[in-house]
């Protein structure tokens, strides 16, 4: 029965698509969390977003910076996903973590060795404007300033403010 | 221009470090880094918090629950639709509507193909029916916990009833399966159970047949109560139970029970489990202080 399936072979537009969602699904997924969006619901915007790079592309348009573009349509719709949950169980971004490092049982414990010194950073992450949450995510999963501005629809120094303001009060928490 | 022995501020720090400024620039930074000591540590100040906050963002991302490669089949699946479909657009006008109709039959009939192939997705071709309609999809249902503490589980025995009775949770897990909704065919059954630490989500629930087959919700009950007096008399610890019913349950009983088929009656495995406990309580007494060092 799968041969039936793989009967038509997938278009290079699918191809592409597939491959990308390769590179970038779990790294699109780590931002959409921070929406406060659950699991699946991150899912499914994830999924959301490569169908509509496959309609973006399908219709011929622009493929300048598509892993910019990959995160800007995740962004936004991972923004509408949170605003249809809100009435649901609208929560802090990073919150998320803290639930699955302080939780469990033995094994996880050791799993994730989470220390006090994490802990301590966790809150400050979490204290954090989400804007300024959204601004170290994007940077480190390898984007340019230029890029992070255009997906958070904000200036190039509203961008470098945001991420030396973070870091400095994640250093300072540190000790540093 | 800024002079040479002027301190950077943290944000021309981070400009510098990440590439953002021209190169003139850059190179009056460097010369100022490499006279100022005050400067580089900063600069090294805040490299540490970069370094502890990608850190803990891998973390998060390595602590997701396994997904399998789901989201990755039923993209691709998505995408053949929107294949099928496209192709009626690119069809001349006079053929629009018969090729409408056999682009509908097509993609039915891809959605149908899917169903099935992601049935029998993690299972392989070969494999018995019956067996796989008694073990979840996994790309569907992977398993998931909830943080919960080993005392927790021990102290007091939990339920582990089907969950409460949430027809929009149930409605979703038969979506997810692309099953009619029947509560008279199957049960929505944990697939980790509560008693070894399994959360209430849709990743953890899956439509389990009545006893249609041998490998029925009644055979895994044996196979959760006998984990759960495992785990909690310390001979396998909870993240191994977790993984081995989530990854094959039917394999896990095989392999805790010692038998390739389903134990004939319950009354069976509840009189090795009396046995078992017997033993254990035994061994309990001549090992006290051993046995009783707390786990946490």
């Amino acid at each position: 029965m799968s041969s039936t399936a793989r009967a038509a072979p997938p278009s290079e537009i699918e191809v592409e698509v597939i491959s990308l969602f390769d590179q970038l699904q779990e790294r699109l997924l780590g931002y959409v969390l921070a929406f406060g969006l659950s699991a699946h619901d991150a899912e499914d915007v994830v999924q959301e977003t490569f169908l509509s790079l496959f309609r973006h592309l399908q219709l011929g348009r622009s493929r300048r910076n598509l892993r910019g573009w990959i995160f800007r349509v995740g962004h936004n719709l991972a923004l509408k996903r949170r605003s249809a949950n809100q009435t649901a169980n609208a929560s802090v971004a990073y919150e998320s973590i803290a639930a699955l490092h302080c939780d469990p049982g033995p094994s996880a414990e050791e799993q994730f060795a989470f220390s006090q010194r994490q802990r301590r950073l966790l809150s400050v992450l979490e204290a954090l404007p989400e804007q300024d949450q959204r601004c170290l995510i994007l940077r480190a999963e390898g984007l340019k300033y230029r890029e992070i501005a255009e997906i958070l629809g904000i200036s190039l120094g509203s961008v470098s403010m945001s991420l030396a303001r973070s870091l400095a009060r994640m250093a300072r928490a540190e000790g540093r | 221009m800024r002079k040479n022995d002027a301190h950077l501020s943290d944000q021309e720090l981070l400009l510098y470090a990440d590439g953002e400024v021209s190169q003139s620039r850059a190179s009056h930074m460097r010369e100022h880094l490499a006279a100022c000591w005050s400067c580089r540590s900063r600069s090294l100040e805040l490299e540490g918090a970069i370094a502890s906050f990608v850190q803990l963002h891998r973390s998060r991302l390595d602590a997701l629950p396994p997904r399998a490669d789901g989201l990755r089949s039923s993209l691709k699946a998505r995408l053949a639709a929107t294949r099928k479909t496209s192709r009626i657009r690119l069809l001349p006008g006079a053929f629009w509507q018969q090729a409408a109709c056999a682009g509908i039959a097509l993609a039915l009939l891809a959605a149908g193909v899917w169903r099935i192939y992601r049935d029998s997705f993690r299972t392989g071709h070969n494999v018995n029916v019956a067996v796989a309609a008694a073990l979840p999809n996994r790309s569907l249902t992977p398993g998931y916990t909830r943080p919960v503490k080993l005392s927790e589980l021990c102290s007091q025995r939990q339920s582990n009833a089907p969950p409460d009775e949430d027809t929009s949770v149930e409605q979703r897990v038969f979506h997810e399966y692309g099953l009619p909704f029947s509560t008279t065919s199957y049960e929505v059954d944990y697939l980790i159970t509560p008693d070894l630490g399994g959360a209430d989500d849709v990743r953890n629930l899956w439509p389990e047949p009545y006893g249609s087959t041998d490998w029925n919700a009644h055979v895994k009950d044996e196979l959760e109560s006998r984990l759960h007096t495992m785990v909690c008399d310390g001979q396998i610890d909870l993240a191994t139970a977790q993984r081995d019913i989530a990854t094959n349950w039917i394999a896990a009983y095989k392999r805790y029970f010692h038998t390739e088929t389903p134990l004939p009656n319950a009354a069976e495995a509840t009189r090795w489990k009396v046995e078992h406990r017997r033993w254990t309580i035994a061994l309990a007494g001549r090992f006290s202080l051993w046995t009783f060092v707390p786990v946490r």
